[in-house]
Order: C-alpha cells, then sequence, then structure tokens
C-alpha cells in the first residue's frame, strides 16, 4: 500500500478544486438558460389547430344524422274529427340504445324513437294531439309536454297511469294545441337530469292558427349535453346530439334567404347555454308565444328548457360560425358552420 | 445410515411423475374454469380498464402523452380534451392499445409558457383518465445544452459533495483508535438515515409504478437480493483474504456502491423533478444537497482510515460514490422511469443496509480489541451520524 504524501492530496485537492470552480462558472451560464426560454417562443395559432374530432360517427348505426334532423318535421298522422277540428296522432316509444356521439365512444342512450333529440312534433294551435305513448326500455319512463293540458296529460309520478309508464306498458297522451310556440317535451321520471340527459328530449312547434311569415328554410335546434362518465357534468355538448356535427359538415344556405330557426337548449348539469352567430344579426321570438320580435341581437341565452325563435338571413358569401357564447362549450363540440353561397 | 442418505437423494422416475401430479391437476382446473365460469358469475358491468400517464413532453405547439395500458385487457383511446376542448389527436403505433404495451398519444394545441392544464383522455368505453400538468414549459429534449445542465445537477449532488467528505482523509488519520471507532460508528449512523431514506423514497415512485409492475414487491426483490448477494461477496473475500487492510478497503468499496446506488436514486428524482418542473433547482437548494451529500464521503473513508489506500483508489470510490448521481440525473430527466427509480432505489437500500451489517462486524472487531468497553462511543456516534444527516436535511426539505 502506498501512502499518501501531502503533495499527492493537494494535486487531488488541486483538480477537484479546478473542477468545482469549472461548474460553478458552467452553472452561471447555466442559469442564464432558464432565463432567456422563459421569453416563449412566438406560437402561430394557424388554422392547423382546430379543436374539434378526428373522423366521423356512425350515423347508420346511430340511426339518425343531425344533417336530417334540422328540417325533419313530424306532423303526425292527421285527420278531422267531427266536429271539423283537426286530429293529429302521433306513436313514441323509448328504446334503450348505444349512440356513438363522438367516433369512437359509444353512449348508452335512452332515446325516443331511436334518435336524439327525439321527433320533431309539430301542429297547429286548436289541433287536438294524441301521442300513443309506449316505453320499450326497461325502466320506468314518461312524456311530460310543456304546454297547457290537463294533469292527468302531466307525465309526471303521481298524476295517475301517465306519470310513470313500466317498462312494456303503455300510455296515451291527448292535449289541445296550445299555447301556439316553440315547446319541448322530455321524460320526467326520477332521477330527472338523468332521465333527460341519457337522451329522452325532443322539440314540439304549436304554430299560431293564422300562421308564421313564410320563410325559405326552417330548422330545428336542440342544444344538449353528453356526460360520458356520469359524474354528473357534461364532457361533450352539441346541438342536435352529435358534437362538432355542423362544424364539419356546414350547414348549406343561399344569400338573402330567409331562415327560421327553432332553438330548444334542453342541457343538464349546467346553468345556461346560448347562441351566438357570427357576423349577422337575428330577430328573437322567446319561446315563440309573439309574433313580435323582442329583440335583434346577435348573441342569446337560455336558461334549462328555455327555448326561442331565431330569424334571420345572410348578405354576403362566405363560412360563418355559429357556436355557445359560454366558449368552453363551444371547444367542446357546440359549434358549427353556415356556408352561405351565391 | 448411508443407505439411507442415498435413498433420499435418488430422483426417480416415479418422484418425477409425483412432482407432475399437481401441475397436471392445476392445468385441469383451470381447463375447467375457463370452459364452465367455475359458477361464478364474471361478467362485470363497466370494463375494467387502466392508462397509466409514464410522461407528456411538451414542444412548441404540440403535446404528447406517453401512456401505458395497465388494465387487464386492450383499450382504445377515442378521445382527447383539454382545458375544456376537444382536440384532434392521433396515437403511435396505434389507438388500440394491447395489455402493458406503451403507446404515445400526440395532439397541437397552442399552450403557454407558465399555465396549468388538464387534460382527459377517453377511452372507446367512456372511461376517463386525468393528466395534469402544473406549470407548462418546452421539456428539455437531449441537446449538449440540457446534457450539461443533467451533468452539473449529478455534479454538484453527488460527485462534488463526496470528494469533498473525502479531503477530509489526511486529517482524519491522525485519530486515535477510540476516534477512528467513533467515527465508523458515525458511519453506521449515516448510513441508517440514508437507508430508510433511500426506501422511503423506494416507496414513493413505487406508488407511481404501473400497478401490474407491484412496485413493493419489487423493493422486496432488489434490497433482500442485493444484502444477501452482498453479504455472500463478502463472506467469499473474508475467506480469501482474511486480511484486515483488504477487509477495510472492501467494506470502503461496499459502502461506495452502496451510496453510489443511493445518489443514483437521487439523481433518478431530480432529474425527473427538474424535467417536469415540479421543482427549482434553487442555488440553496443545491448547497443543501452539498452539505449534507459532503457526510458521504466521510462515510466511504471510515473504514480505511487506518491504511493507506492510494489516491487513484480514493478517487475511484469518490466517483463509485458520486458519479451515479450524473447518470441517475440523465436518466431521469430524458426519459423518467418509476420502474427503474424504484429498482435502482431498492439495490441501493439493499447495499447500504448490508454495509452497514460489515460496519458492525468491524466496529465489534475494535471494540473486542479494546476489551469491549466502549458503549457510550457506539451509541454517541451513531446518533451523530443520523443527527447530521437530519439536521443538513433540513435545509432541503
Amino acid at each position: 500500500m502506498k501512502s499518501i504524501s501531502r503533495r499527492d492530496f493537494l494535486k487531488v485537492g488541486g483538480l477537484a478544486l479546478f473542477g468545482t470552480a469549472g461548474a460553478v462558472a458552467l452553472n452561471q451560464k447555466n442559469d442564464q438558460q432558464p432565463q432567456t426560454s422563459r421569453i416563449s417562443p412566438p406560437m402561430q395559432h394557424g388554422d392547423g389547430i382546430v379543436p374539434g374530432t378526428v373522423g366521423e360517427v356512425d350515423h347508420e348505426a346511430n340511426g339518425f344524422n343531425p344533417t336530417d334532423i334540422l328540417t325533419d318535421f313530424d306532423y303526425g298522422e292527421v285527420s278531422t274529427l267531427p266536429d271539423g277540428r283537426i286530429l293529429r296522432e302521433y306513436k313514441i316509444i323509448t328504446i334503450n340504445k348505444e349512440i356513438e356521439i363522438v367516433p369512437g365512444i359509444k353512449f348508452p342512450a335512452w332515446t325516443y324513437n331511436g334518435r336524439i333529440p327525439g321527433p320533431t312534433l309539430r301542429c297547429t294551435e286548436g289541433d287536438l294531439v294524441r301521442i300513443t305513448f309506449q316505453n320499450g326500455s326497461d325502466h320506468p319512463h314518461t312524456l311530460h309536454f310543456h304546454g297547457i293540458h290537463t294533469g292527468a296529460m302531466d307525465g309526471v309520478p303521481g298524476t295517475g297511469p301517465g306519470g310513470n309508464v313500466q317498462p312494456g306498458g303503455s300510455f296515451t297522451y291527448e292535449f289541445d294545441a296550445e299555447p301556439f310556440g316553440l315547446h319541448l317535451y322530455h321524460c320526467h321520471v326520477f332521477p330527472l337530469a338523468r332521465h333527460i340527459a341519457k337522451g329522452l328530449y325532443g322539440a314540439f312547434i304549436i304554430d299560431p292558427k293564422e300562421g308564421r311569415s313564410s320563410v325559405d328554410r326552417e330548422m330545428v335546434m336542440v342544444m344538449s349535453g353528453f356526460d360520458i362518465d356520469f359524474d354528473d357534468a357534461n364532457d361533450f355538448y352539441a346541438v342536435n346530439a352529435i358534437p362538432f356535427h355542423y362544424q364539419n359538415h356546414p350547414i348549406q344556405i343561399k344569400v338573402g334567404e330567409t331562415v327560421r330557426v327553432y332553438l330548444v337548449n334542453i342541457l343538464e348539469f349546467d346553468f345556461v347555454n346560448s347562441f351566438h352567430l357570427h357576423a349577422n344579426f337575428f330577430h328573437y321570438y322567446p319561446t315563440g308565444t309573439s309574433l313580435t320580435s323582442a329583440e335583434f341581437t346577435d348573441t342569446i341565452i337560455q336558461g334549462q328548457a328555455q327555448r326561442g325563435i331565431l330569424e334571420f338571413s345572410y348578405q354576403y358569401p362566405g363560412m360563418y360560425m355559429f357556436h355557445a357564447h359560454v366558449t368552453e362549450f363551444a371547444e367542446l363540440g357546440w359549434n358549427g358552420m353556415i356556408e352561405v353561397t351565391e | 445410515m448411508t443407505e439411507n442418505s442415498t435413498n433420499k437423494t435418488r430422483f426417480t422416475f416415479q418422484s418425477l411423475i409425483l412432482l407432475l401430479v399437481p401441475i397436471i391437476l392445476l392445468a385441469g382446473v383451470i381447463a375447467l374454469f375457463l370452459s364452465t365460469g367455475g359458477g361464478l358469475s364474471l361478467e362485470s358491468a363497466a370494463p375494467v380498464e387502466s392508462l397509466d400517464v409514464e410522461r407528456y413532453v411538451l414542444k412548441q405547439n404540440s403535446i404528447e402523452l406517453h401512456v401505458r395500458n395497465t388494465g387487464p385487457q386492450e383499450i382504445t383511446i377515442a378521445n382527447i380534451i383539454i382545458n375544456a376542448a376537444v382536440m384532434p389527436f392521433h396515437v403511435e403505433p396505434g389507438a388500440n392499445i394491447q395489455r402493458l404495451r406503451r403507446a404515445v398519444i400526440h395532439f397541437d394545441y397552442p399552450w403557454s409558457y407558465g399555465e396549468a392544464y388538464a387534460i382527459t383522455i377517453f377511452t372507446s368505453n367512456a372511461v376517463a383518465f386525468n393528466v395534469e400538468i402544473p406549470v407548462a414549459f418546452e421539456t428539455p429534449q437531449p441537446s449538449s445544452n440540457t446534457f450539461w445542465g443533467f451533468t452539473l445537477i449529478g455534479l454538484y449532488v453527488g460527485v462534488i459533495p463526496v470528494f469533498l467528505g473525502i479531503f477530509w482523509f489526511p486529517a482524519l488519520r491522525q485519530l486515535g483508535r477510540r476516534a477512528m471507532t467513533f467515527l465508523m460508528a458515525v458511519t453506521a449512523g449515516l448510513l441508517v438515515f440514508l437507508g430508510l431514506d433511500t426506501l422511503a423514497e423506494a416507496l414513493d415512485f413505487a406508488i407511481k409504478v404501473p400497478s401490474a409492475f407491484q412496485g413493493i414487491g419489487l423493493i422486496g426483490i432488489g434490497t433482500v437480493g442485493t444484502f444477501l448477494l452482498l453479504d455472500a461477496i463478502s463472506n467469499q473475500q473474508t475467506r480469501i483474504m482474511g486480511n484486515e487492510t483488504d477487509r477495510g478497503l472492501a467494506v470502503a468499496f461496499m459502502i461506495a456502491i452502496g451510496i453510489g446506488f443511493h445518489n443514483l436514486g437521487e439523481g433518478l428524482a431530480i432529474g425527473a423533478a427538474y424535467s417536469v418542473g415540479e421543482i427549482a433547482l434553487g442555488t440553496f437548494l443545491v448547497v443543501g444537497f452539498i452539505i449534507q451529500n459532503i457526510t458521504e464521503g466521510l462515510g466511504i473513508i471510515a473504514p480505511v482510515l487506518r491504511d493507506r489506500p492510494s489516491i487513484g483508489r480514493l478517487a475511484i470510490m469518490g466517483l463509485i460514490g458520486g458519479g451515479p448521481a450524473i447518470i441517475g440525473a440523465w436518466i431521469g430527466g430524458y426519459t423518467p422511469s418509476p420502474f427503474l427509480a424504484v429498482l435502482f432505489l431498492a439495490i441501493g437500500a439493499g447495499a447500504i443496509f448490508e454495509v452497514i451489517y460489515e460496519i458492525a462486524k468491524l466496529i465489534q472487531k475494535d471494540t473486542a480489541r479494546e476489551g469491549g468497553a466502549m458503549p457510550m462511543t457506539i451509541f454517541s456516534g451513531v446518533l451523530t451520524g443520523m443527527l447530521m444527516l437530519w439536521v443538513t436535511g433540513l435545509l432541503i426539505k
């Protein structure tokens, strides 16, 4: 064994000290480095980065396409009663169904007639409306209409057989169509929020006797959300069920065409929803119960179950966005485009 | 008697059959269970899925999530939501991830420096997995700059302090026998503290290890395995050498190895935390590490104070003890792996505990030679060692 001499020791020490000094010098250089990277490089928000889904849901398997739902009005089976009144008969059945709401994710939905939203029922003020409701699901369900009718026809537990239709059971709801306006219907069985959020809702339009001013296009938009992991918070938002559908498939209209949109909010878990139209203004008829426009605006707010009618036309061709101005909903699916052509 | 013992060792065809019987029966039971379900209803209402996000990488205008499927079956990545925005994404090698396989999810996102992000990954069964980015900044990519950065971190927390400790060698050599025994006890105390610390850190990391890889079991294997292996090696050396000087040197080397593994784990932890922005290595923290780890160098030289190891050997011991901190910082900084961290830390703990055992044996020899009459020396030494690390640790924690 060699012994360590003082000289050897100093040699090692010197080496180490040199190393330390070098490291300290390097460290000073290193200290500045994070500071330069702290000035973040400019980020281009190019057209390349846009929220949205990849691919397309299987509309055929879903059994409905939001593009068709826009203009799909169900006027029922029409006949004339002995007293001369119009009778409209509808058939609605609840069906448990897996709906692919975004590509790759299927939601175990409860549906009216296999679609979300359910059929847009349309009638005229004063008609007799008769809906044969069948429960083909494995939970009790009902049809609860917003409108004026008797308690027995309200579709709420505690009001008789129509208030809690058991699986396999059926019930016929019947009432006079009033008042005119834009309404909605949904299931009213406990737990209510869950029964609605699972997909049991639809628009209900009662046209005024004298009709509304004629327009070139009429559309239905039902705003809702999906809580796919059942934590009582929506994961996706949409009009007519499929997030980003009208972003991926813009609604086609022509310059100068008059457009009427029946807009219903049946969003659960969030208090308000909204609608904002880009580069344009619209006349707004809250609940559609007046023929006089209440407001000329480009943004409206709707609470849960609120609804209203929008009328507008575009002067210039181009791509125009429409979306919830509760902007966090927009990037989670409630975003669409209108393509205006000459 | 002899006949009996030969009988015992004979392995016949019959015993082979007997050995195989339970295995054949087992195969039968499994086959029966798979075909009939064993009378149990095993259909679960919801799919059991598990996805581990092993790391995230932030690049300019884009984010990468490195995920591993740790659930019992294949899963499919179906949707990415970041801060309430659904983003288009793609998965490499594919959105279907087999059990225990890894995949990388890429998506573009204009993130901002210093802000926080919450990401939700939805699988096709609508199971949500959440990832949090507490502070966004560009993830250091392997480059000469970051390479130097991590090297410096390792240098500060490992190499420099250990060498500084070794520089006590000439001074401490002058000490008397009793003081040297005290110093050995101090070393034992240091190591007990370090061993516990290493185990605790391993347990910390074990939580982050995908459940399928059983982090806690890994700690057991690493610790016990290393302890017994080093013990076997040391027994072998004693038989070969017997020389007390060589024994001291061997123990010193083993201490260096144990501390090396500890520093490797420390480097891994610091590198990983640094690369995801969880710690800022402030000047104060670095000074704290240097002060605390200087005691590690002291520990390495304690068993060889009486001998005359060459400078080369001392330098090698220093490198073994401190150098791994650099390697750890590299690995932790570029590819943080909780699995590796647990394994290294467990090995470190095993090595440290074995070394304590070796030192105890050396001390026992010393005290036997001195007539066995210095109980307070051992007590105060061990406690001093532990307190040294505890007090200097106040600077770091």
